[in-house]
């Protein structure tokens, strides 16, 4: 019995032993030549660069936007004029009284 | 069509504001009471014509309406157009601060020589009001682009070749102030001819 148990376990591990190598390179990215990294590597620098040159428009965008006088500037500038021109009124009533 | 800061000589920016300041005062002399709350809409109307862009081909043009404001408020026209550029240059970031009296300049007296313009030849009958007007309002922006012209001459440039460009550069906006003041004046015509007297001939 002894016997037969330790054959068995040898068995067992020669075979993962044997596994284990031919299992190995699966998991690790199979080999490629470095002229196909290098065309992985463009490809991504690529569409990163164009990613980035797309950011880089809509931030200028963004600024030009900014920019533009914004509807708060538009109705704070009519206030001011009205309200300049009724303190005018009233200054130019009160002289006439 | 603003100058913007550090373009004019200083002794040109400041000669625009002393002139300009002169006019202003001139102008609020000659401005009536009643007529404050009418100073007050076409100043804010003036305030607000530059954003309105109005696509022309492939660009945009913006009003500027000097001439109309010109012909609607006569010798009151220059306080309006100062205060309008005063704060344009404020909070829209037209044109520089420092350059603010020759920008005055540069709209406001074009608006005086269109209220006079339009007062002395605008006739009784409404077409003729309304040609008139037209032509009011396309002179304001010429004579703006020819005063902007002289004043940048005093940054060294040659007086001839920046008119023509302002000038072409500026024939879409000219044209396009021509039908909006024509189509602005004809309304008021029709519906409130006395705001058409302004106190410019009243009291000459």
């Amino acid at each position: 019995m002894k016997i037969i148990h330790k054959v068995i376990v040898v068995i067992v591990l020669g075979l993962f032993l044997a596994g284990l190598p031919s299992s190995l390179p699966a998991q690790t990215p199979p080999k490629e030549s470095p002229k196909e990294i290098v065309a992985l590597l463009k490809e991504q620098s690529n569409k990163l660069s164009n990613d980035l040159r797309r950011i880089h428009r809509e931030i200028a965008a963004l600024r030009v936007d900014l920019d533009k006088p914004g509807i708060k500037d538009v109705f704070g500038g009519i206030g001011y004029i009205f309200g300049l021109f009724g303190v005018a009124a009233f200054v130019a009533s009160r002289r006439k009284e | 069509m603003h100058i913007s800061d550090g373009v004019l000589p200083i002794s040109v920016a400041v000669g625009g504001y002393v002139a300009s300041a002169v006019l202003v005062a001139w102008s609020a002399r000659r401005t009536r009471s009643e007529e404050l709350p009418k100073l007050a809409v076409m100043t804010a109307a003036f305030f607000i014509a530059s954003l309105v862009h109005v696509p022309f081909g492939p660009t945009s043009v913006h009003l500027l309406i000097p001439g109309l404001t010109g012909a609607l408020l006569g010798s009151s026209a220059f306080l309006s157009i100062g205060l309008g550029l005063l704060l344009q240059s404020l909070l829209f970031q037209f044109g520089g601060i420092t350059a603010l009296g020759a920008n005055a300049l540069m709209m406001g007296l074009p608006a005086l020589a269109c209220g006079w313009f339009f007062q002395r030849y605008k006739g009784r009958t409404q077409l003729r009001q309304v040609i008139i007007g037209g032509l009011a309002g396309a002179l304001g922006t010429a004579l703006a682009a020819i005063i902007l012209a002289a004043l940048l001459v005093t940054g060294g440039e040659d007086f001839f070749g920046i008119a023509k460009i302002v000038l072409l550069a500026h024939l879409p906006v000219i044209i396009i102030e021509g039908v909006v003041s024509a189509f602005t004046i004809g309304f008021l015509a029709r519906v409130k001819p006395a705001l058409l007297q302004p106190a410019f001939t009243r009291s000459l």
